[in-house]
């Protein structure tokens, strides 16, 4: 069977900084896979390679199949790979509902009644049903989370690329988007998801992947990951060491 | 008297100025291009609309009826070769290559067009006219054509507030990579946005040079790009409606400058104008009804 998305030795550079170093990763369809990595891994850099907005320098980019490394994002969206911004970018100027009406017309091809109620439908699902006809300028930075969110699954995504979902958010907020994320892995959508909150992330994947200076190091059981020494020597002296070390130290329990 | 009737024929005027004008506004509020060969544009147009009338034999008014779509057509293909090929290398290449096209339209009409002046012949419709009192004199071609223009604008207004395509041009304009991401094609956004902008500078200049003026190859930088700059900027940028106010108070107050200046000063109609763009420029950066933008 031919995995969802498959990246093939896929290689970045800029200029000398190397950001994705032979890439090469298979996800299929209802796969949720975390990535973790330090500031400058090149997390964002490879959803911009996998979601269009980067061009590999070499490499190929495959959905089921077929090869999109030269497809613009717009294009790859059209064929079903959704993504959401770290800083959330909705369209200021138009209503909560004309960002997500647009999205399920361009990206979900969808045509008016269809339209219209897809984006109401994941206006539901996403819990911005009250604020439809707000501007979306005027939303906080959770309405904008879930916006970010709502226009991505409008476009009916087959891989949703997630990028920090839970950053600047409270507990019980980003359990009610890991919610969101988990019941659309269960219709079978695949997820790709970075975060630098490891809470909201262990809690919820099966398969972790830990990227650092463009190579992938870790790779498996999110416990196992963040047990390996290569994964605890990139994260040493950053903020997340001592939640690293707990779950490390839980893994190593549970291995006892 | 005589005042009311420079006002009038100000407001008469000052519609086709905006009409002129909105299209040098949505390109740059959509694409952040400032089209420099905008005002080349009109004079294409025209010398189009000549080519139309000769072809079909149609009466010159309705010339626009061909010369809209066509320039419009022309317009998409623009942004999406040299104007897109220039946007991909920064803004300010957009500016340069915009001000090369115009200098390029206007040497080959100079070359195979002469330099000789040319009208649209609007028949004796264009001479046609009312009077209210014994001072005030309205044409029938400039009403209507003031009411097209405020038509035109009104339609476009409801067309980016509520269509799909308005949408996706609002979205666009907004963020570009995000509208990506939603599946939109920003590249055919901005063609669609450069036909909008190149139909109505195309019905613009068809209106303007079948009544008011005689073109030649170099009014298109000499005056029509300096209207519409001065307009944008009197009105604001980003409104539809501010673009009309602009185009009106710049027609009234070249009106009162004609009226000042007399048969002895005929510059005084320019001069007028661009004082008045000054003093906003100075007074009131943001324009008339233009949004002040903190972020």
């Amino acid at each position: 069977m031919t995995a969802l998305l498959e990246l093939d030795r896929i290689t970045k550079r800029f200029g000398s900084v190397v950001v994705a170093d032979g890439l090469s990763l298979a996800v299929g369809a209802g796969d949720i896979v975390g990535i973790v990595g330090p500031n400058g891994a090149g997390k964002t850099s490879l959803f911009g390679l996998i979601g269009g907005d980067l061009a590999p320098n070499s490499g190929e980019v495959r959905l089921e199949g077929r090869p999109v490394t030269r497809l613009d994002a717009s294009a790859r969206c059209r064929l079903g790979i959704g993504r959401t911004y770290q800083v959330p970018r909705p369209f200021v100027d138009m209503t909560v509902f004309e960002n997500v009406l647009m999205a399920a017309q361009q990206g979900g091809g969808q045509r008016r009644r269809l339209s219209y109620a897809r984006a109401a439908a994941v206006l539901e699902r996403t819990g911005l049903g009250n604020d439809a006809n707000v501007p979306a300028g005027r939303l906080g930075l959770l309405s904008r989370k879930r916006l970010e969110m709502a226009r991505a699954l409008a476009t009916a995504p087959r891989l949703l690329l997630l990028d920090e979902v839970a950053g600047g958010l409270t507990d019980p907020e980003v359990a009610e988007l890991v919610t969101i994320v988990t019941s659309v892995r269960d219709e079978g959508v695949a997820v790709l998801w970075i975060e630098h909150v490891l809470r909201a992330l262990t809690a919820s994947v099966p398969r972790l992947i830990c990227l650092a200076g463009g190579s992938f190091i870790g790779d498996g059981a999110p416990a196992e990951v963040l047990a390996e020494p290569a994964v605890r020597e990139v994260f040493l002296g950053t903020e997340v060491t001592t939640s690293l070390a707990g779950l490390a130290g839980e893994a190593a329990r549970e291995d006892a | 008297m005589i005042w009311v009737n420079d006002i009038i024929q100000g407001i008469l005027l000052g519609g086709l100025y905006a009409l002129f004008a909105c299209g040098l506004s949505l390109m740059f509020g959509v694409m952040k291009v400032i089209n420099l060969a905008h005002g080349d544009l009109a004079v294409v147009a025209a010398y189009v609309a000549l080519g139309v009338i000769a072809l079909t034999h149609i009466p010159g008014v309705w010339s626009f009826v061909l010369v809209v779509p066509i320039m419009a057509v022309g317009g998409y293909f623009l942004q999406r070769t040299l104007i897109q090929a220039s946007l991909e290398r920064g803004t300010i290449t957009t500016l340069l290559v915009t001000f090369g096209l115009s200098i390029v339209i206007e040497t080959v009409l100079l070359q195979f067009l002469s330099a000789n002046s040319h009208g649209i012949p609007d028949g004796s419709f264009g001479t046609a006219s009312f009077s209210i009192g014994s001072q005030i004199s309205i044409g029938w071609l400039d009403l209507i054509i003031l009411v097209v223009a405020v038509t035109v604008l009104l339609v476009l207004q409801f067309y980016l507030s509520r269509s799909r395509n308005g949408r996706l041009i609002r979205a666009v304009a907004d963020d570009r990579e995000a509208a990506q991401l939603a599946g939109a094609d920003y590249r055919h956004i901005f063609g669609i946005a450069a036909a909008i902008a190149l139909g109505t500078v195309a019905l613009a200049g068809v209106a303007y040079f079948g009544m008011y003026s005689q073109f030649d190859p170099t009014i298109g930088t000499g005056q029509l790009l300096l209207y519409a700059f001065e307009v944008v900027v009197i009105g604001g940028l980003g409104s539809l409606w501010g673009t009309l106010a602009g185009g009106i108070v710049l027609g009234v107050v070249q009106q009162i400058g004609a009226q000042i200046g007399g048969a002895a000063h005929p510059d005084y109609q320019f001069l007028a104008g661009q004082l008045v763009f000054l003093a906003v420029l100075v007074v009131l950066p943001q324009g008339l009804t233009g949004i002040r933008r903190t972020a």
